[in-house]
């Protein structure tokens, strides 16, 4: 590490010390740094005696004087080599210190993360800044077949496409043997298989949940590079992160996944009342997810989309079943009825706080596009994007699906009928989706 | 000249906020330290920096009071206050208003946040 004089004496304490001393000396002393720019003291043509300041035989200036500037020479080379020391010092605390705020910031990162692709690949991203390799992965035993399927890699690391048994390769070893390693020479460990990409440097960490072993990260590279016990610690310090967020994410889908099921369940048990209708919340399900993925929703979106489409019809619980099942013409009273159950669905959702962007959709699938609908005659944009999706659905199912006093219409005559009311009780954005998706086969019938 | 003080109680993150400005040096930048509220308000009337890290927290003399008495009852209006406060605790932002502080950061800080602070607020 380098060290100026000028720098050095730029600390007032110093110079006052170094002025005193001069001061003291009682004779004339020059300080210089090494292009011999006056630093302390006063200029003093031809000098008697020149002492070097050195730090690591590197003159850094001059003291020139009397014999007396002999010490103050030896003072300040003293005083450089503390600078030196102290400076190295908090350089590298600062070094430790920046891989601290790193390793902080991806914490917050992945543990804020709920899906578990985007925590494996934020991990192997955020890990590849720190560590540099032209590839990384992760992968993860599935619970089913035993096996270790990467779940998110790139370079070098995606290699093989496939997912490896466990002791497989130098991953599925360090999979079983649950310690991080390093090989700098991977090509001549036994361990190796060759893939498509030869790899010379790996560094791999097991992926751990308390003791077991759920998954391995891993970061290599195509150059050979040396890979240190630094960058192990680090990568083991992001697998313990890792790893729980990874656990996470899967409770998580698991969680979501039951969500999802109790809901399906508790619409397929109303949609049992008429056995006319069985499927059809299934069926306006997908049409309206269709629509939604043409009109390129967000993910959340979709997840309200779905949700509302399962439970569009979920008030009709509170219809009585001499109206709801009633074959024939339904009278005045019996129709208002009927027009009741998307806000008894309304009524039902409102006490379940997550299901609050559901509300819409199921409350206003009944409404027009061209405010002829119900319960609130509601009209054009006012209308939720997911009821305006889900009206085209489920009018699109009603028509074609068969009923005991009627068999369904043919498809031809429900396109028309969608063609016809597009405008007007359809929103036509939403037909037009419709149309796209069926033509680009993402409508099943 | 340009002049920034650093204060905090704790010597490693006045060591580190040192080393981390240090490159800043090479500029014409003067540092100053100080280690608790008292000595900060001394040097800040007396060397009048552009800039100032204060830690919130301090023994004695605290980072808001500090702040306060700087910008509202000595009336130094040209000093840039950066609050330091420690990541987790509950920090009162309205507080750090009120008091006229310019800005606040969190400990542990970002090193390359703060040198990138510090040559916006003093030009470089």
């Amino acid at each position: 590490m380098q060290v100026q004089l000028r720098k050095l004496l730029s600390k007032k304490e110093l110079l006052a010390v170094i002025n005193e001393v001069i001061g003291a000396a009682g004779a004339p002393i020059c300080v210089m740094d090494h292009d011999e720019r006056l630093l302390a003291g006063v200029e003093i043509n031809n000098p008697s005696h020149k002492y070097p300041v050195e730090h690591e035989t590197k003159i850094i200036g001059w003291v020139s004087g009397d014999c007396k500037a002999s010490a103050i020479a030896s003072l300040l080379s003293y005083q450089a080599g503390v600078e030196v020391q102290k400076k190295t010092l908090a350089r590298e605390t600062l070094e430790k210190y920046k891989e601290i705020t790193l390793l902080y910031s991806i914490a917050e990162k992945i543990t804020s993360c709920l899906n578990l692709k985007e925590v494996a690949k934020l991990v192997i991203d955020e890990a590849n800044k720190f560590i540099g390799a032209t590839g990384a992965s992760v992968m993860l035993l599935e619970k089913e077949g035993g096996k270790l399927e990467i779940i998110a890699a790139f370079g070098s690391d995606s290699h093989p496409e496939r997912e490896i048994n466990p002791g497989e390769g130098i991953r599925g070893d360090i999979f079983l043997t649950g310690r991080a390693e390093i090989v700098n020479d991977a090509s001549s460990d036994p361990r190796y298989v060759e893939g498509t990409d030869k790899i010379a440097s790996v560094i791999c960490a097991p992926l751990k949940i308390k003791d077991s072993v759920i998954g391995v990260i891993s970061l290599s590279s195509t150059v050979p590079v040396t890979y240190t016990a630094e960058h192990l610690k680090l990568l083991s310090t992001l697998a313990s992160q890792a790893a729980a967020a990874i656990e996470n994410a899967r409770l998580y889908d698991e969680l979501r996944e039951t969500f999802f099921t109790t809901v399906h369940t508790l619409a397929e048990t109303i949609e049992k009342r008429d056995p006319y209708t069985a499927g059809h919340t299934r069926r306006v399900m997908e049409y309206s997810l269709a629509i939604g993925e043409h009109l390129g929703l967000s993910e959340t979106e979709m997840t309200t989309l779905k949700l509302a489409a399962i439970l569009h019809d979920i008030g009709k619980i509170g219809v009585r079943d001499s109206v709801l099942l009633k074959e024939g013409k339904l009278s005045d009273e019996e129709f208002n009825a009927i027009k009741m159950h998307p806000v008894y669905g309304e009524d039902i959702l409102k006490h379940i706080q997550q299901m609050a962007k559901v509300i819409p959709g199921v409350k206003q699938h009944h409404e027009k596009y061209d405010g002829r609908g119900y319960p609130d005659r509601l009209k054009g944009l006012e209308i939720d994007i997911t009821a305006r999706i889900i009206a085209v659905a489920d009018s699109f199912d009603a028509m074609t699906s068969d009923r005991p006093y009627r068999k369904g219409l043919s498809l031809d005559i429900a396109f028309e009928e969608l063609k016809k009311h597009s405008g007007g009780q359809f929103d036509s954005d939403m037909v037009n989706a419709f149309f796209m998706a069926y033509e680009k086969g993402k409508i099943v019938l | 000249m340009s002049k920034i003080l650093i204060v905090d109680d704790e010597p490693h993150i006045r060591l580190l906020l040192e080393q981390t400005l240090e490159e800043l040096e090479d500029n014409g930048v003067e540092l100053l330290t100080a280690d608790n509220g008292e000595a900060a308000l001394g040097i800040i009337r007396s060397e009048k920096p552009e800039l100032v890290f204060l830690d919130v927290m301090m023994p004695r003399m605290n980072g808001f009071d500090v702040c306060h008495k700087v910008k509202n009852e000595l009336g130094i209006t040209n000093v840039y206050i950066v609050l330091l406060t420690a990541k987790g605790q509950e920090f009162d932002k309205q507080k750090g208003k009120e008091v006229g502080a310019d800005i606040y950061m969190t400990k542990p800080f970002n090193p390359d946040e703060v040198v990138e602070k510090a040559k916006e607020v003093l030009g470089l």
